[in-house]
C-alpha cells in the first residue's frame, strides 16, 4: 500500500533526505536550503513541504522533534533516520542512473 | 508494518496534539517567510501577504499533511459517521424509509441464506461426511425403481466392494412399546450394530451398538431417538438402563441419540435386526429374494463416487450371473449404483429454495433502487450544502466518500433490522422447509448466516451510495456553477432515477409473474378432484400389535367387533378401515398381478397395481364413486369366494371400454383367483398433482390388515368424535394405540401446504415490491412535477388545457412503466423457467397471469402518479411565472 508517487513528489522527497543528511532542519530551513542549493532553479511550494515530511516521518525515514531556532522560537526540527539515509542512497544511485541514462540518450541524438 | 499501525493509533490519541503541531510549524513557516521578505525591504503587512501568497492554502496543506500521515482513513471515516447519523436524524422520514426497505430486502436474504447454509452447504450432521451414500438398485425395463436389499445381498456387497469403508443395513417398522400407562406405537429403525458406527453417530447418553449385538440370540436393546426421548420421556436421563416390554419381550435402553434428521424415516427408537421378529427369522439371513432393507454406507477416503458406483455395478452384475434365480432375466438386470447421502436429503428442497433464493435476490436489487432513489432525491435537497462543502476544499473524493459512509450505515442498520425479521420468521420458515427436506432443523441465524448479512449489507450500502455519489460528482461543479435551485444539474440524475424506476418496475412486474404463476397453479391443484369426498370424515392410524393378533382371524374379528360399535355410535354415520387412505403419507402397497387368460411372458413382466385391503363401508364413506358392478358389502366374508373391486383408470388400461366386472385377477401366479365385481372411480392417493394409480381394492375380511387407518364419516364435527373412537378402540383392546387424529380435508389441505406457502411467500414479497414501487413512481413523478412547475405555467398561460398537462405528466409515467414491463417480460420468461418444475398444469409463459399482472403494473402506477399529475393541473400559471 505504497502511495502513488509521481516524479515531483518523489523528487521532493530525494531532496528533502539529501537536505537532511547534513544537519536536523526545520521545514522552513528545508524550503530555503533546496532553493538556494538548486540556485533558485527549483522553486518548493512551500505549501506542499509539510504534507511531504508528514509522508517521510510516517514512514520512518525522518523524524522530528520540538527544539529551539535561531531567532529562539520554537521550531520543529527533522533528522534523517537510518532508514532514511539508507533510503536516500538508493533514490541517490537510481536518479543518477536515470539522470546519465536520459543525457546518453539525448546526447546521442 | 507494526511501525504504520503504531503511528496512526499515535495519530489518532493525539489528535488535537497533531492539529496545534501543525499549527505551529506552519505559523512559524510563515513567520519566517515574512521576516524574509521584511530583510528585503517589504512594509510588514506586504510581506505577509507575500508569505501567505507564496504558502498557499494553509487548511488545504494541513489536511494533507494530516492525510500523509495515515490517520485520516479512520479519522474522517468517524467524522464521516459522525455526520452521516446527525443528517440521518435530521431526515427521519428519508432515514425510516430507507432502513425499513432494505431491513425487507436484507431480511429476507438472510432468511433464506440460512435455510441456503443449514441445508444445502454445511457439513451433514453425522460424523461419516459426505462420503456417505445409499445404495439403490433399479430395473427400469420392467418398471422396479429403488427396490430394496435382501440381507444376504448386502453380505455379499460388503464382502466384494474395494471402495466402502463399511455398509450397514437399515429398515424402519412400527411396534407397540408397553410400560407406560397408554400403550405407544413406536416407530423403530432396525438396524445393523455398525449402523450408526458408519454413519458416524456418537450417543448423546449410554452408548451405541457394539459388534455382535445384531447376531442371532442376543438381548434386544433399544437406543432412543432424542425427539421421542424428549417427548415421551421428557427428556429423563433415568430412562438408560430400563427395561421396556414390546413385542412379547424385554429389551434394555442402552442409550439416547443426539439430535438428528428425521431420515430416512422419523423413528422413535432403533433396535438391532436381530430383535425385529420379522427381520430375525432365519429365513431372512438366508433367502436371497426377500428383499426388505436399505443399505448405507461410507465410501473410503480418497475413493470417487463414480469408482464407488463402477465397484457396486461390477459386484451387482456379478450376482446377478451367479444367482440368476434370484434376479430379474437378462435384459432387465438390476441396476445398482449408489446416491450420496448429502444429494438425498435436500433434493426435494432444491427448486423451491433455488427459486426462493433468486426472488429475494430481486427484492434486494429493488431495494437498493428504490433507497438510491431515496438519496438521490434527498441529495437534490442537499446538493447547496454539497456544493458548499466543496466551496470549502472537500474534495470530490471525500464528497462521494461521505456519501457511500452514509448509505453504508443506512444498510448496517437496514442489515440489523432485517436480521431480526429473519430471526422472527425463522419458526415458520423451518417448519415450511421441513416439508421439503428432514435437514430443516438444522437452519439456525448462526455464524455464517450473520457473516452473510453483514456482507450483503455492505456490498448492498456501497452499491446504492456509489450510484448518487457518481451522478453528485458528475453534476457538483455544474451545480456550484449555477448555485440557483433551479439548476439543470438535476438532469442527469434525473436520468438515472429513470432507470431506477424501470428496474423497479422490471423487478415487480417478475415477481408479480412468479406470484401469479404459484397462485394460478394452486388454484388448478385446489379445483383438481381428489376422487373422494373428504368433508367430515375423521383418519387415525390404527396398527394392531402383531404379537397378539397373529392370524388372519384374529385380526378380522378385532376390526370386526370395532366397526360393529362404532356403527352403533351417535354421530357416527359409517366407520370403515383401510390400509391407507389418499393423500396420507404412507401410500398403498405396490405389486404385481395376473388377468385371467392373459398370461405375461415373464413372472417380471406381469402388470402393477396398487393394493388396498378395505372394509365394505369403505367407499360411502369417504365418498368414492362406484361406477360399474358393485361394492364390498358384509356378506362378503372369509368363508365366501373372494373379490375385487378395480378403480376406473386400471378398467380402461386392460379392458378398455369393456366392463371388467366377471373378469378374474390372480396374485399368487394363478393358485387362486379373485372376481372382479365392481369398477369404483380413481382416486388420487399421492397427492393432487400425481395422477390417480391403478388400483385393486380387496375385501377386508378376507385380507385383514395389520396396519391401517380407521375412517369415521361424522353428521358433526369430526374432530369432536376423537375421544370417543379411542374409547371404543380401547373397549375392544385395551393396550391397543390410537394416534394420529386428523380430518380427511385436512389431510388434503396438508398436501397443498408448501405449494401455497410458497404462492403465500412470493405473493407477500410481490405485494411489498409493488408498494414500494409504487411509492417510488409517485415520487419521481411529484419531484418532476415540481421541476417543471414553471413550464407547466407557461403552457397553462399559453391555454393548454388541464386535461392535457395531466396526460402530459401520466404519459411520462407510462414511458416509464412500459419500459419496465419490457424488461420486466425478459425476467419473468428466466424466473418462470426456472420456476417451471413448482408448477401444476400451468405454462411457465401463460398468457393470462402476463396479461392480468401487466394490468396490475399499469394500474398500480397510473394511480401512484395521479396525484402528482393532478397537481401539475391545478399550477396557478401567474404564481408560477411570478417565482420564476
Amino acid at each position: 500500500m505504497t502511495p502513488r508517487t509521481d516524479l515531483l513528489q518523489g523528487t521532493l522527497d530525494v531532496l528533502i533526505l539529501k537536505t537532511l543528511r547534513a544537519a536536523p532542519m526545520h521545514g522552513w530551513g528545508i524550503s530555503q536550503r533546496i532553493q538556494q542549493l538548486s540556485e533558485d532553479v527549483l522553486q518548493v511550494n512551500q505549501g506542499s513541504l509539510y504534507p511531504a515530511l508528514y509522508r517521510l516521518e510516517a514512514k520512518g525515514w525522518i523524524r522530528s522533534e520540538w527544539g529551539a531556532s535561531e531567532n529562539n522560537r520554537r521550531a520543529r526540527f527533522y533528522e534523517l533516520t537510518r532508514g532514511g539515509r539508507k533510503q536516500l542512497a538508493e533514490e541517490q544511485e537510481g536518479w543518477e542512473r536515470f539522470a546519465q541514462a536520459v543525457s546518453r540518450v539525448l546526447a546521442a541524438g | 508494518m507494526t511501525f504504520r499501525v503504531r503511528t496512526v493509533f499515535r495519530a489518532l490519541l493525539r489528535r488535537p496534539a497533531v492539529e496545534s503541531q501543525l499549527e505551529e510549524e506552519m505559523r512559524f513557516h510563515i513567520d519566517m517567510e515574512t521576516r524574509k521578505f521584511v530583510e528585503r525591504g517589504l512594509l510588514p503587512e506586504e510581506a505577509r501577504r507575500e508569505a501567505l501568497l507564496a504558502f498557499g492554502g494553509i487548511e488545504k496543506h494541513k489536511e494533507a499533511s494530516r492525510d500523509a500521515t495515515g490517520a485520516p482513513v479512520i479519522e474522517t471515516l468517524l467524522q464521516d459517521v459522525r455526520y452521516g447519523v446527525r443528517g440521518l436524524k435530521r431526515n427521519p422520514v428519508f432515514a425510516a424509509a430507507a432502513v425499513a426497505t432494505l431491513a425487507l430486502g436484507i431480511g429476507a436474504n438472510a432468511a433464506i441464506f440460512s435455510v441456503v447454509h443449514g441445508v444445502f452447504l454445511q457439513a451433514l450432521p453425522y460424523g461419516g461426511g459426505d462420503g456417505l451414500v445409499r445404495l439403490r438398485q433399479d430395473a427400469p425395463g420392467i418398471n422396479v425403481t429403488d427396490a430394496p436389499f435382501s440381507p444376504v445381498e448386502i453380505a455379499d456387497y460388503a464382502a466384494r466392494n474395494r471402495t466402502l469403508a463399511g455398509l450397514a443395513e437399515y429398515h424402519s417398522m412400527w411396534f407397540v412399546l408397553l410400560g407406560k400407562p397408554e400403550p405407544e406405537r413406536v416407530q423403530t429403525g432396525v438396524v445393523a450394530a455398525n449402523y450408526f458406527d458408519v454413519l458416524g453417530v456418537k450417543p448423546l447418553l449410554g452408548r451405541t451398538f457394539r459388534a455382535g449385538e445384531d447376531a442371532a440370540g442376543a438381548e434386544p436393546l433399544l437406543l432412543l431417538s432424542y425427539d421421542y426421548w424428549m417427548r415421551s420421556w421428557g427428556g429423563d436421563p433415568g430412562v438408560v438402563g430400563r427395561a421396556l416390554r414390546m413385542n412379547d419381550r424385554i429389551h434394555t435402553v442402552i442409550g439416547v441419540l443426539p439430535p438428528m434428521p428425521a431420515y430416512p424415516d422419523d423413528n422413535d427408537v432403533y433396535m438391532p435386526v436381530s430383535a425385529c421378529p420379522f427381520r430375525g427369522r432365519p429365513e431372512a439371513s438366508h433367502d436371497r429374494s426377500l428383499r426388505m432393507v436399505q443399505v448405507f454406507a461410507r465410501v473410503r477416503p480418497g475413493v470417487s463416487l463414480a469408482a464407488a458406483r463402477a465397484d457396486l455395478g461390477r459386484i451387482g452384475q456379478g450376482l446377478a450371473a451367479q444367482y440368476p434365480g434370484s434376479y430379474p432375466a437378462k435384459g432387465n438386470e438390476f441396476a445398482v449404483t449408489a446416491i450420496s447421502l448429502r444429494e438425498e436429503l435436500t433434493r426435494a428442497a432444491r427448486p423451491t429454495f433455488l427459486v426462493l433464493f433468486g426472488i429475494v435476490g430481486l427484492v434486494l436489487l429493488l431495494a437498493c433502487a428504490n433507497v438510491a432513489n431515496l438519496t438521490l432525491a434527498r441529495l437534490l435537497r442537499r446538493r447547496r450544502e454539497l456544493a458548499l462543502r466543496s466551496a470549502l476544499g472537500a474534495g470530490r473524493l471525500r464528497i462521494a466518500r461521505q456519501l457511500v459512509t452514509e448509505s453504508t450505515l443506512v444498510a448496517l442498520a437496514g442489515g440489523a433490522l432485517g436480521l431480526l425479521f429473519a430471526a422472527g420468521g425463522l419458526r415458520l420458515l423451518v417448519a415450511f422447509a421441513a416439508r421439503f427436506t428432514p435437514r430443516a432443523r438444522e437452519i439456525a441465524i448462526d455464524g455464517p448466516v450473520l457473516l452473510f448479512a453483514l456482507v450483503v449489507s455492505l456490498v448492498t450500502g456501497i452499491a446504492f451510495g456509489l450510484i448518487p455519489a457518481v451522478s453528485a460528482r458528475r453534476s457538483l461543479t455544474l451545480a456550484l456553477q449555477e448555485g440557483g435551485d433551479r439548476s439543470t444539474s438535476g438532469i442527469a440524475r434525473h436520468r438515472m432515477r429513470s432507470a431506477l424506476i424501470v428496474l423497479q418496475v422490471a423487478i415487480s412486474f417478475t415477481l408479480l409473474i412468479g406470484a401469479g404463476l404459484m397462485i394460478r397453479s394452486l388454484w388448478k391443484l385446489q379445483s383438481v378432484d381428489p376422487g373422494f369426498r373428504g368433508g367430515r370424515v375423521l383418519t387415525t392410524r390404527l396398527d394392531l400389535n402383531f404379537t397378539r393378533y397373529t392370524d388372519a382371524a384374529k385380526r378380522w374379528a378385532f376390526e370386526k367387533q370395532l366397526l360393529e360399535r362404532l356403527a352403533e355410535e351417535p354421530g357416527v354415520v359409517t366407520a370403515a378401515i383401510s390400509g391407507s387412505f389418499p393423500l396420507n403419507e404412507t401410500g398403498p402397497n405396490s405389486g404385481r398381478f395376473e388377468i385371467e387368460g392373459r398370461p405375461a411372458a415373464s413372472d417380471d413382466l406381469r402388470p402393477q397395481a396398487e393394493f388396498q385391503r378395505v372394509s365394505f363401508d369403505y367407499f360411502s364413506t369417504i365418498g368414492v364413486p362406484l361406477l360399474s358392478g358393485r361394492v364390498f358389502t358384509g356378506a362378503d366374508s372369509p368363508e365366501t369366494p373372494r373379490v375385487a373391486v378395480i378403480s376406473r383408470s386400471l378398467a380402461r388400461r386392460f379392458w378398455e371400454t369393456k366392463d371388467p366386472v366377471g373378469a378374474r385377477i390372480s396374485f399368487d401366479r394363478g393358485k387362486s383367483w379373485i372376481a372382479i365385481v365392481g369398477v369404483a372411480g380413481d382416486v388420487r392417493q399421492y397427492g393432487l398433482a400425481a395422477a390417480p394409480p391403478d388400483e385393486i381394492y380387496v375385501a377386508l375380511p378376507q385380507f385383514p390388515t395389520l396396519s391401517g387407518s380407521l375412517l369415521v364419516r361424522a353428521t358433526g364435527s369430526p374432530l369432536a368424535l376423537a375421544r370417543l373412537v379411542r374409547e371404543t378402540v380401547r373397549s375392544v383392546d385395551p393396550d391397543q394405540p390410537v394416534d394420529r387424529f386428523q380430518t380427511l380435508d385436512q389431510a388434503r389441505s396438508n398436501s397443498l401446504a408448501s405449494p401455497r406457502l410458497t404462492a403465500t411467500l412470493l405473493s407477500l414479497f410481490a405485494a411489498l415490491a409493488l408498494a414500494v414501487t409504487s411509492a417510488g413512481i409517485a415520487g419521481v413523478m411529484a419531484f418532476t412535477v415540481g421541476e417543471r412547475t414553471h413550464e407547466f405555467g407557461i403552457r397553462m398561460a399559453l391555454g393548454a388545457e388541464p386535461g392535457s398537462v395531466l396526460t402530459l405528466v401520466l404519459r411520462q409515467a407510462m414511458t416509464l412503466v412500459a419500459a419496465g414491463l419490457a424488461l420486466g417480460f425478459v425476467g419473468a420468461h428466466l424466473l418462470a423457467r426456472l420456476m417451471s418444475g413448482l408448477l401444476f398444469e400451468i405454462n411457465a409463459t401463460d398468457p393470462p397471469t402476463f396479461l392480468a399482472m401487466s394490468v396490475v403494473l399499469v394500474v398500480v402506477a397510473l394511480t401512484a402518479s395521479f396525484f402528482p399529475a393532478r397537481r401539475a393541473t391545478s399550477v396557478d400559471p401567474m404564481i408560477a411565472l411570478r417565482s420564476a
